[in-house]
């Protein structure tokens, strides 16, 4: 294997390939090398991809990664080979070895169908059966003892038994399968338009795995993967999504992009409780908890569904988890366009959705011309004295609040409005005064959680027609409402240092413009403060997935004009 | 045979061992004391010294144990024959009867195997008079306490001894021999019938089935067994032919020539001729194991670096008793990201190689020595090779760090009791043992330890000579040996000597035996190199592993997520210089490293500034220095150094900026060290009293301030203490008793001088006191009565101090102690010396 890249680190080199591995078992791949992409290919269904800064992007190898990778059907041989054949130096033995070690660990145990007992787990390795079954955390979940391999698993419990023994470090081989659901025809009306290529591997590696979470930047159409999806299933459909506005938005583009008529697609909200054979609903609604208990989970059981689809499963609530366990006989598709949760409970999302099915860096999306690209700037803002007095005697819960609103971000915030005048633009806040003040000097309507949905919806038709080109949001507006249209999108404030909320609002201005012209994404962020901490905890995302973010000073930045 | 060639035999065979050593020349004698060193210290006089040192149990057992499987098994076997025995006969107690036609390898192994016993002054003698030497002899042949590691029990005539007569015709007769007239020839025409074969399969032939099934669980021993006092009808046919002869009432014991017989004449049921070869677990490419072994010596240099840097601003304290505590190891292993145990590794690598010490101060703490600073700076195939040699040749072993020691004392790493004298050979042993496998192959450690159990077998396992070879170990605890060579190729592979278990280029050339490799045969032990040879063997790896070694880089990669990635090791100073300004965040074949404010600041803190490091980046960097990452240094370099802080005892402070100007310029102040802060506010190093009174002899009208501000009002006032109580009055000697104590004292003295000097009955003899000497007098008085034969009247005092008088009559004085009849008592008693107060001579009646 003999190569001479262009950045040839090693004279009288053995192999110089793209990949280094790592003693803490990151990958770091060199995306420059003339290689990068055959490594990439090889390394991306056992490594998840970590950071994808602009030089070297860094893969992680974890267990859960590993047993994915077996899962999917690749054996511990294809990816000692896989790191062996591109790594630039000797791959550490110990590491091969652990890695071989944990794919085995894989498929010693399945959970499959007994035509006589129903869901059995079933071992070709007894130890390991003992070892589990004498775990605290599996009792509950299963019944008799059929032979000395087997053992019945309570239906219900087959999310739970596949979490726990996940966590146990023995993951079961899902041989069970899917119910087809009750069916029910449902086709792409691609008249016009198609099926993007990566829209369409998301879409075939999902259906070829059964369940799995895909993701995808925002704005690459996460909507059309679901519909694809559903022409796949052909069978009746649960879509959670996060609020009302993307309830809306979910049926108005399967009637526009399926054969799906308004009457086959129910909403279930809070204002509305319709179950139809596409149902839409909430959240919000599903989590709703009246007296101890939770009423509209029922939904779940009350049609055969055949496919649920998770919108935004990163924000997947707690009580929908728990839920979802029960769901394991169906098939599920998780969209999102991160699967960084601030609670860190990623592998649940893991082990209850599936694992992940396919993933394509922004960049790379963005390379394709499917999304903007966007000049990502922080604007650094100097308090004046008294804004930096009155910030050191704040009390600290206060603190962020005090210097997110301060009343010179506010006038950067409007210079840069004017700056933009005539692009549409998108002001987005955390705190609803900050954004009245905002609305009132800017002229310009708020939506907040108090605006009723017809009226946003309203407003959204309005600024999407450029009738109106400023528009001032919370962060009810941080989910799947489709701006096609907003070139500029200014942050004022943030829920402090949530890297899925600055992913989702860059997301605002990803979306293609008709001009081609390149998106801005500003951050007001005031110097010195808490305020900056917090930007610099949410930009190092975006940093990672390659959106790197310029600084610069209000002063200069408004001096230009 | 006749007279006169006996007289010729005699003439050239020696007599003892002595003789025989004489007969040798100065290279064997020399392979003797390289093999025994142990009998060079201190060097014999002469011949018969050194023979008779050489037979001394301490030294044979010494030998022995150093012996191969089958050396030993050769000297078992001619313990087990008659004395003198010929090679015949050792050749066929070794191979049986039916290896005699020739089974080449036996024969061959048989050869060397004497030749080495020979050489080690084990065996003596020409073939036909073959000798063990007899201590061996005793350590190995079988005797009633132990059984012999051949299994065999005692001959005929020795399990006879001690048996009737009549019983011993009864024997012969039932076995179907002619009576003999005496009990000695019942027994040789006993042996001769065992001997023979024909005869004696004739003779089992008759056995019943069962006695027969007795005697198989007998024939390899342990040959005895239990009896009961009426035995079972097929035990009792085994005991009246003497297949079975009584030992001990109820033990029985099958006579040494019946199991030969048995056995087909094969003293060991498994004869281990050769040694069990090394297998190959798996093979690589020979330049996938190097270049493996080559980083991963990389990685041993890096962790090295990474301890000390760890422990540079003072490592862990030494504990009392030496070494590191659990804790402090626990922290050590979780700052190098590895196990304890590999931690320990690590540390006592680093120790071995002289680059970690003691400090030696009162609080005693481990640190990097003065030769770290020069290691740090040889390349790093060097480096490499300093760490491989020291540890090749070092007699510590982590791998007992965190068990226990005899006296159940947990052994620390660095701390004492760690040394294994056996560590470097088996060391050398182990790796020597690797170079036989093909290059790139990696050995099986069942393999590789059987055959080290084979080259030296562990104490225990001799004892069993009938167990088959990979049967020991499993469940039970391996011995130290086998520990240690398990150690070996763990620790090999961390130091990168080989790569993927198999014996890398370099780890071969540390040895130094490409060209004197041999098939290592028994006893053919190489000797650990010299401190010259190894020194060379060290350079020769490292000039081998330099080019395997990654060259270092001057130059990493920045990215706008504010990391910066090295693409492989990093040229010292560049590396230095990063480490300060950025942190670590992953590492391996590559480093990455993170700006963050907190690492810009120790940059600018250890002396940088913006420029410097902007310049530094730029330089460095492959690519653009992307914009944010110029931005966080700028940033904190306009916040650094922004606020001062130094110290002062006293300032001086005035609304008046012309005031302070002339307090300035005054020459007087100059003793008060005054520094302008501000332009109202002057800092002194002088304290504020010296400061006030310096400013009043300028003739300035300064006034004191408060922490608060306020105005000192000084005003004289007197100082006091805090409330205290008066000090209590301390007397010397007693207390003064007051009237009842006197009384209740006065009282009892009165008792007690009553009691004593009331009149005393009269003693028999003397009517007064215990007799009172000197010391000297009674000793001289006791033996003057010893020679006499007389009694003599003692005042004794025995040990719980009552007195008494004694009359005895003394019968010896030495040691401080007199034995002597005791009349008072009628019996012989022994007195010490100093318990007799006085001693005076009875009076003649």
């Amino acid at each position: 294997m003999r190569h001479t890249g262009r950045l040839a680190y090693r004279k009288g080199a053995r192999v110089n390939g793209p990949l280094i591995v790592q003693s803490d078992k990151t990958l770091l791949l060199e995306v420059d090398h003339e290689q990068a992409e055959a490594c990439r290919r090889v390394i991306a269904p056992f490594a998840e991809l970590e950071r994808a800064p602009e030089h070297i992007h860094t893969y992680r190898v974890t267990p859960l990664g590993l047993w994915n990778a077996r899962a999917a059907g690749h054996d511990a041989e294809q990816v000692v080979d896989a790191l062996v054949e591109f790594s630039r130096y000797p791959v550490p033995h110990a590491l091969l070895v652990d890695i071989a070690e944990t794919m085995a660990r894989y498929g010693r145990l399945t959970l499959s169908k007994h035509p006589t007992h129903g869901l059995v787990l079933t071992t070709n390795d007894r130890p390991v059966l003992e070892e589990i079954l004498r775990s605290k955390k599996v009792q509950p979940l299963v019944g008799d003892r059929v032979d000395a391999d087997t053992v019945v698993v309570h239906p219900s419990e087959r999310g739970q038994i596949k979490q726990t023994l996940l966590k146990l470090g023995w993951p079961a081989e899902d041989l069970a399968g899917y119910v087809d659901g009750e069916a029910h025809r449902i086709d792409l009306a691609e008249d016009g338009w198609s099926l993007r290529p990566y829209q369409k591997q998301a879409v075939e590696g999902f259906w070829h795995g059964g369940s799995g979470v895909v993701v995808l930047p925002c704005g690459a159409g996460k909507t059309l993967v679901g519909a694809g999806a559903m022409a796949e299933a052909k069978a009746t459909t649960l879509i959670l999504v996060t609020n009302t506005v993307s309830a809306r938005q979910w049926k108005h583009e399967l009637i526009k992009r399926t054969s799906l008529t308004e009457d086959e697609i129910g909403e279930y909200s809070g204002t509305r409780k319709e179950i139809r054979p596409v149902t839409i609903a909430t959240y919000q609604v599903l989590t709703t908890k009246r007296k101890g208990v939770y009423p509209h989970l029922e939904l779940f059981d009350s049609r055969d569904w055949g496919l649920v689809v998770y919108d935004e499963v990163h924000l997947l609530p707690a009580p929908v988890f728990k839920f979802t366990a029960d769901l394991q006989a169906r098939r599920r598709l998780g969209l999102t366009a991160t699967l960084v949760r601030e609670d860190g409970r990623e592998s649940d999302v893991f082990s209850l959705i599936g694992p992940k099915r396919f993933d394509a860096p922004w960049k790379e999306i963005e390379a394709q011309g499917y999304i903007a690209p966007a000049d990502c700037v922080e604007v650094r803002v100097n308090l004046t004295d008294s804004e930096r007095l009155a910030y050191a005697t704040a009390e600290a819960e206060e603190k962020y609040r005090f210097c997110a609103t301060t009343a010179t971000k506010r006038k950067v915030t409007e210079a840069l409005v004017r700056k933009h005048a005539g692009e549409q633009t998108l002001v987005i806040g955390q705190y609803i005064d900050q954004l009245d003040e905002l609305g009132e000097h800017l002229d310009a309507p708020v939506i907040k959680g108090e605006t009723t949905n017809a009226q946003r919806e309203k407003l959204f038709d309005a600024f999407r027609q450029g009738e109106i080109s400023v528009l001032v949001v919370s962060k009810v507006a941080n989910f799947s409402i489709d701006l096609p249209e907003a070139t500029v999108a200014i942050q004022v404030s943030g829920t402090f240092g949530s890297r899925q909320e600055e992913a989702q609002r860059l997301g605002r201005v990803l979306r293609p413009k008709a001009d081609g012209h390149e998106a801005r994404f500003y951050s007001v962020v005031a110097r010195d403060t808490i305020d900056q901490d917090f930007a610099a905890h949410r930009q190092r995302f975006l940093a990672e997935q390659g959106y790197a973010y310029r600084i610069v000073d209000a002063d200069e930045l408004l001096a230009d004009n | 045979m006749s007279t006169d060639e006996q007289a010729q035999r005699s003439a050239d065979t020696p007599r003892s061992l002595a003789e025989a050593l004489r007969s040798r020349d100065d290279a064997s004698l020399g392979a003797l004391l390289r093999a025994r060193p142990d009998l060079l210290t201190p060097v014999p006089n002469d011949l018969t010294q050194l023979a008779t040192r050489a037979a001394t149990r301490a030294s044979v057992v010494r030998a022995l144990e150093r012996l191969d499987r089958f050396a030993q098994q050769v000297a078992e076997a001619l313990a087990v024959a008659p004395e003198p025995a010929t090679y015949e006969e050792l050749h066929a107690l070794v191979a049986g009867d039916e290896g005699e036609e020739g089974d080449s390898a036996v024969t061959a192994a048989l050869v060397r195997a004497l030749a080495t016993l020979r050489e080690q002054a084990i065996v003596w003698g020409p073939d036909d008079r073959l000798r063990l030497v007899r201590t061996a002899r005793e350590l190995l042949a079988p005797a009633p306490q132990y059984p012999s590691p051949t299994g065999l029990g005692p001959t005929v005539a020795e399990a006879t001894a001690g048996m009737s007569p009549n019983r011993m015709q009864d024997i012969v007769t039932t076995a179907g021999l002619p009576s003999t007239h005496d009990a000695v020839s019942a027994v040789r025409s006993l042996t001769e019938l065992f001997t023979d074969r024909t005869r004696m399969s004739a003779l089992l032939d008759e056995a019943p089935a069962e006695s027969v099934e007795v005697l198989s669980r007998l024939v390899w021993g342990p040959p005895y067994g239990q009896v009961t006092a009426d035995p079972a009808r097929h035990l009792r046919w085994l005991l009246d032919r003497g297949l079975l002869l009584p030992t001990a009432p109820g033990t029985v014991v099958l006579p040494r020539e019946a199991a030969l017989h048995l056995r087909a004449g094969r003293a060991h049921r498994v004869l281990q001729p050769a040694p069990p070869a090394v297998e190959a677990l798996r093979e690589h490419r020979p330049q996938a194991v190097d270049a493996a072994a080559a980083s991963q010596a990389y990685m041993a240099l890096d962790t090295v670096e990474e301890l000390l840097k760890e422990w540079d601003e003072g490592g862990p304290a030494v504990l009392r008793a030496g070494g590191l505590s659990v804790r402090d190891l626990k922290r050590t292993a979780v700052a190098l990201d590895v196990p304890e145990p590999v931690a320990a590794f690590w540390v006592e690598l680093a120790y071995a190689a002289g680059l970690v010490a003691s400090d030696g101060e009162a609080d005693e703490r481990y640190a990097a020595t003065p030769a770290y600073d020069d290691w740090q700076e040889l390349p790093a195939a060097e480096r490499w090779s300093v760490l491989a040699t020291a540890w090749l040749t070092a007699t510590r072993t982590a791998g007992l760090i965190g068990g226990r020691d005899g006296k159940d004392r947990t052994l620390s790493a660095l701390g004492p009791h760690l040394d294994r004298s056996s560590a470097p050979e088996i060391r050398h042993r182990v790796l020597t043992l690797l170079t036989t496998l093909p290059d790139g192959a990696s050995p099986t450690p069942e393999s590789l330890i059987a055959r080290l159990r084979w080259e030296r077998p562990p104490r225990g396992a001799a004892a069993g000579g009938s167990t088959t070879p990979g049967t020991a170990g499993g469940s039970a605890p391996m011995e130290l040996r086998a520990r240690i060579a398990q150690w070996t190729l763990n620790e090999a592979e961390l130091l990168g000597i080989t790569g993927r278990g198999a014996l890398s280029a370099h780890g071969r050339a540390l040895l130094g035996s490409e060209s004197e490799e041999s098939p290592a045969g028994p006893g053919t032990h190489p000797t650990p190199a010299s401190p010259a040879e190894l020194a060379a063997y060290g350079a020769r790896a490292a000039r081998l592993l330099a080019p395997l070694l990654p060259e270092p880089l001057d130059h990493v990669l920045l990215q706008a997520d504010l990391t910066a990635v090295a693409p492989g090791p990093l040229e010292r100073p560049l590396a230095e210089t990063l480490s300060v300004l950025a942190d670590v965040e992953s590492k391996g074949g590559a480093t990455v490293y993170r700006f963050t404010p907190g690492s810009v600041r120790r940059a600018l803190d250890a002396g940088k500034s913006a420029s410097d490091l902007h310049a530094f980046l730029a330089a460095h960097s492959r690519t653009p220095v992307p914009q944010p990452l110029a931005y966080l240094i700028d940033d904190v370099a306009r916040k650094h150094g922004h606020l001062r802080i130094g110290a002062a005892s006293a300032y001086v402070r005035c609304d008046d900026e012309a005031l302070l100007n002339e307090i300035l310029a005054d020459k007087r102040s100059q003793s008060l060290r005054l520094r302008r802060l501000a332009p109202t506010v002057l800092a002194a190093q002088a304290d504020p009293g010296a400061l006030l009174e310096g400013l009043r002899q300028m003739g300035f009208a300064p006034a004191a301030e408060s922490a608060e501000g306020d105005v000192l009002i000084t005003r004289a006032h007197a100082h006091r203490t805090p409330p205290r109580t008066a000090p209590e009055p301390v007397h010397d000697g007693p207390p003064l008793a007051d009237a009842t104590l006197t009384g209740a004292a006065v009282r009892a003295i009165r008792a007690g001088d009553l009691a004593s000097t009331a009149p005393r009955r009269a003693t028999p003899d003397a009517g007064d006191a215990l007799p009172r000497t000197t010391a000297a007098e009674t000793l001289a008085t006791m033996q003057a009565a010893v020679l006499t034969g007389e009694a003599v009247w003692i005042g004794y005092v025995n040990a719980e101090g009552a007195a008494s008088q004694r009359v005895i009559a003394p019968i010896r004085v030495e040691g401080g102690f007199v034995t002597a009849y005791d009349h008072t008592a009628d019996e012989v008693r022994t007195y010490p010396l100093h318990r007799v107060t006085g001693v005076a001579e009875l009076a003649d009646d």
